[in-house]
């Protein structure tokens, strides 16, 4: 959808804006970004408190994992502390050293895989994950809300059942378990794709086709889960307000004036049907960066998710605060971004 | 595993009929599975010659981190492959073997002469020398970070001639030869050039071990074998392939020659996936229950002697292990492998039966009976107390649980408390617990499995962490055996203290052993023999530390045979 058809009055329903529209859309914004720096703050600080209200540290962690391998001894504790550089300072002065390194972007030396730095192992990951999670979200939400579409307009027929139930059942698996299924027989049984990694496991990453090529068979698998259990949600969602977007006079009216079907389905009834979707994909968009976490998982795919993971079972905190605040602040952008969006197409939520 | 957890918590508006839908999914997909049951089965990658090894020893974050540097926790696991010790201690075996030392000796028990092996080059062809274990050490003092054995606890100062090392001890301690032997030596020709060695990450190591870095990328790397190594005619396997990912599936089905690694029905996964798979477990140390003495009524011995006779330590053993683990005896000793350190006059080998008569008894002495089913004391109270284990260890738990139900049936309500893994290291170095389950034992050396139980020196009050004897054992006899064996040097004398402190462990019951902790040994004899097994017990199973250099230079290729 083009900026154009965005900018223009979607909804035949809703009312014309009064004079002063402009003054009163820029008061909108400006609330709504208030409020956008307040959660923000919120979520910083309650990203700082958490980790440090759970009891045991990261060298306590380290010290678990090391003790499952017979005694250590009394020095170690010291020495992985040491090697940790665990944070000093009473809390008070760890808040603003960590509100300091927030501003800007400094997020130290990760615990679990010191020496790097939480920036390098978040740039090495993000590519991944916004690429894999990214564009088959893009392709989900595409593909989801056409077919619901379709359903919709064709409903009672076997293009509105087919799909409408392939898809609730798709998405009523646990996506892990889908997730399984896919790696044990396309992996290991059929033996059809790789079961692990972004690529093939010599492979250094560069833009050549052949690497690309490595890089999308690795990524089939994953890509196709996210793809399984995610469309489902999408064709039902744009189904059900379509359907009732359907029964609306202005739709009628336009059937009645004897448009082509496809205009009517496409121009009249999808466009206004499509608002909901569109909240649920801004939202589904800001999930993008905190990834697929057990897809990741499974799949071993070097990306976000999988970072996560095992930031927060090694307690990891630089790099578990890192990624949550990445993970707020898009979701915070996105909900922002469709706020606003929203405003601007209805409005009568400017009020 | 905590991934359920999440997924639920991901979806936490599902309507009803989508889960009536899904529970049937589930249903009608996993009766297919089982009715096909399918034996997966071991795949290996052509392009892989027979004089590479595929080794799962190395896990990426997923990705590797071209880190080397011995000294860090993160290292890559072949930088153990490229780097190596004076003096390898295998923990199976308790055998220490002469490494880049042809041996030590003690002149007096403060004192210790590591003599240095001749003819040893660096990777780079310069010549090993002592000067090179002198810096070695003495980085481990620049770079406390760096000591995470603790060696500078013990050492004075460092001498040394052409041929050997010199260490003056802060105090008479033989034992502590054997520790600082374990220290991973560098080369001093290119250390002394690095700037800062707290965060260097040796991306191209020199070593004197017997492979070198081969191809690095993210996923996977390799390491080749080196061909000027003081012992190159008894490696074997030209190359190493270590992958980041190594899922359980992967080991059973891509063809891998080593790994280490519990998988559950061994036979019925690694074996049968074929490629002439085979295994070995042998005890890697001893799984417990560690009392927290402090506390009443853990501190009455009755107490503690009748909640032992009424486990039965192989059916805890079963429990966790899938009956892969024997029960443990009552000694801290590692069974078959360190019989010849087992005190000959303890029964049965140490092994503790099962007898609530017994138990009772000493329940009885300690004021607790039997009443309604319940165990009570004078005042009628129920003996009641919790078992603390690590969450996500599912072993321990299996074990707890099976503890639980023993002692339940007894009367005692026992509830089993698992937080997270920080939590509960911190719950047990602080003795904040009443039980807690726990590994003990297993070091290979005698005297640092008894010190690191039972010693006073770890004596802390509770609130405060220990370092070692979580359970707070607080005995001045056990202390003047282990002050005597610090300070022994001839063999026979070390066996009898080793003796005398069984006999504490196996009458005061300090902690309650319950069975073996295993080494999970994975092994493909399909283009290498030789590996350690029940027969030819040599060396640990495990692919980390410095016990793989007693493996990799003991394999055989099969096409020499």
């Amino acid at each position: 959808m083009t900026s154009s058809t965005l900018t223009r009055t979607p909804d035949a329903t809703a009312p014309v804006p009064e004079t002063g529209g402009g003054r009163r859309a820029a008061g909108f914004a400006l609330r709504k970004l208030g409020l956008f720096v307040l959660t923000l703050w919120a979520a910083i600080t309650l990203n700082f408190l958490l980790p440090r209200l759970m009891p045991g540290s990261p060298a306590d962690a380290a010290l678990a994992k090391l003790a499952q391998n017979g005694p250590v001894s009394n020095a170690t504790k010291a020495a992985i502390e040491a090697q940790l550089g665990v944070p000093t300072g009473n809390i008070v002065e760890q808040y603003f050293a960590y509100i300091g390194q927030v501003l800007t972007l400094d997020f130290g030396v990760s615990y679990t895989f010191y020496p790097q730095t939480v920036s390098e192992l978040v740039s090495t990951a993000l590519p991944y994950t916004l690429v894999l999670v990214g564009v088959v979200t893009v392709v989900a939400f595409v593909i989801g809300t056409l077919l619901g579409v379709l359903a919709a307009w064709k409903r009672g027929t076997w293009l509105d059942s087919l799909p409408t139930l392939a898809g609730s059942f798709a998405s009523a698996f646990p996506y892990f378990w889908t997730a399984l299924l896919l790696l044990f027989f396309a992996g290991y049984v059929w033996r059809l794709f790789p079961t692990s990694g972004a690529y093939g496991p010599t492979a250094t990453p560069n833009l050549s086709f052949e690497f690309l090529g490595d890089a999308l068979y690795h990524a089939f698998l994953p890509a196709l889960t996210i793809l399984i259990t995610s469309l489902g949600g999408w064709i039902l969602g744009m189904r059900n307000t379509m359907i009732s977007t359907l029964g609306d006079d202005y739709v009628t009216f336009a059937e009645a004036n004897g448009l082509k079907p496809r205009t009517v389905a496409l121009r009249y009834a999808a466009r206004n049907a499509i608002l909901p979707n569109l909240t649920s994909f801004g939202l589904a968009l800001g999930g993008v960066v905190g990834g697929s976490i057990l897809v990741e998982r499974v799949f071993g795919y070097p990306g976000v998710g999988y970072l996560l993971f095992n930031a927060v079972t090694n307690q990891d905190y630089p790099l578990m605060q890192a990624l949550f605040l990445m993970i707020t602040v898009s979701v915070l952008v996105a909900n922002f971004l469709v706020d606003i969006l929203y405003g601007v197409l209805d409005p009568r939520t400017r009020r | 595993m905590t991934t359920e957890k999440t997924v639920v918590m991901m979806h936490p508006t599902r309507s009803k009929p989508l889960r009536v839908l899904a529970a049937l999914a589930v249903v009608t997909a996993s009766t297919m599975l089982a009715a096909c049951s399918i034996q997966i089965t071991s795949a290996p990658d052509p392009s892989i010659p027979d004089d590479t090894m595929l080794v799962a020893a190395d896990n990426g974050s997923p990705l590797f981190e071209r880190n080397f540097n011995p000294y860090m926790v993160n290292k890559r696991t072949a930088a153990f492959y490229m780097y190596e010790p004076l003096v390898i201690l295998d923990n199976v075996t308790g055998e220490e073997h002469p490494w880049l030392a042809t041996g030590y000796e003690l002149p007096d028990p403060s004192t210790v002469v590591y003599e240095i092996r001749d003819g040893v080059t660096w990777s780079d062809g310069e010549p090993f020398t002592s000067a090179d274990v002198a810096y070695s050490f003495q980085l481990l003092k620049d770079v406390p970070a760096f000591d995470i054995q603790g060696i500078w606890g013990y050492i004075e100062s460092v001498e040394t001639t052409e041929t050997t090392v010199t260490v003056h001890l802060t105090a008479p301690d033989v034992p502590a030869a054997q520790l600082i032997g374990t220290t991973l030596i560098v080369p001093e020709h290119i250390w002394k050039d690095v700037d800062d060695p707290e965060t260097y990450r040796n991306p191209d190591p020199v070593g004197t071990g017997p492979y070198t870095l081969g191809n690095f990328a993210a996923q996977q790397y390799t390491v080749d074998k080196n061909p000027d190594y003081w012992q190159a005619d008894k490696v074997a396997a030209e190359h190493i392939i270590l992958p980041a990912t190594n899922t359980q599936l992967d080991v059973a089905t891509k063809g891998y020659d080593w790994a280490y690694s519990f998988i559950s029905d061994v036979d019925g996964t690694w074996v049968a996936a074929g490629n002439k798979n085979t295994y070995w477990f042998p005890p890697g140390g001893t799984i417990a229950l560690f009392p927290n003495l402090t506390k009443a009524p853990f501190n009455d011995l009755n107490v503690r002697k009748g909640l032992s006779a009424a486990l039965d330590r192989a059916a805890v053993g079963d429990a966790a292990a899938e009956g892969y683990m024997e029960p443990a005896g009552q000694t801290n000793i590692l069974l078959p492998f360190q019989q010849d350190a087992l005190d000959p006059s303890i029964p049965n080998a140490g092994l503790l039966e099962k007898d609530d008569a017994t138990a009772l008894e000493f329940f009885a002495q300690a004021g607790y009976t039997q009443q309604d089913g319940k165990l009570v004391d004078a005042g009628g109270t129920q003996l009641s107390f919790s078992i603390t284990t690590a969450n996500g260890y599912n072993d321990w738990l299996k074990g707890v649980q099976e503890v639980q139900k023993q002692w339940g049936a007894l009367g005692i309500d026992v509830k089993v408390d698992s937080p997270q893994p920080a939590a509960y290291q911190l719950a047990l170095r602080n003795g904040e617990y009443d039980f807690a389950m726990g590994g003990t034992g297993g070091t290979g050396s005698i005297f640092r499995d008894f010190n690191t139980l039972l010693s006073s020196d770890f004596l802390k009050p509770v609130g405060e962490e220990a370092g070692n004897n979580f359970e707070r054992f607080d005995s001045p006899e056990a202390q003047a055996i282990l002050d005597q064996y610090k300070v022994a040097i001839d063999p026979a004398e070390q066996l009898e203290l080793g003796y005398q402190l069984q006999q504490i462990v196996y009458d005061q019951l300090p902690v309650l052993s319950l069975y073996y902790g295993g080494s999970w040994g994975l092994v493909s004899e399909a283009k290498f023999t030789g590996w350690p097994s029940e027969d030819d017990p040599y060396a640990s199973p495990k692919t980390y530390e410095s016990t793989p250099l007693l493996v990799l230079t003991h394999l055989k290729a099969v096409d020499d045979d």
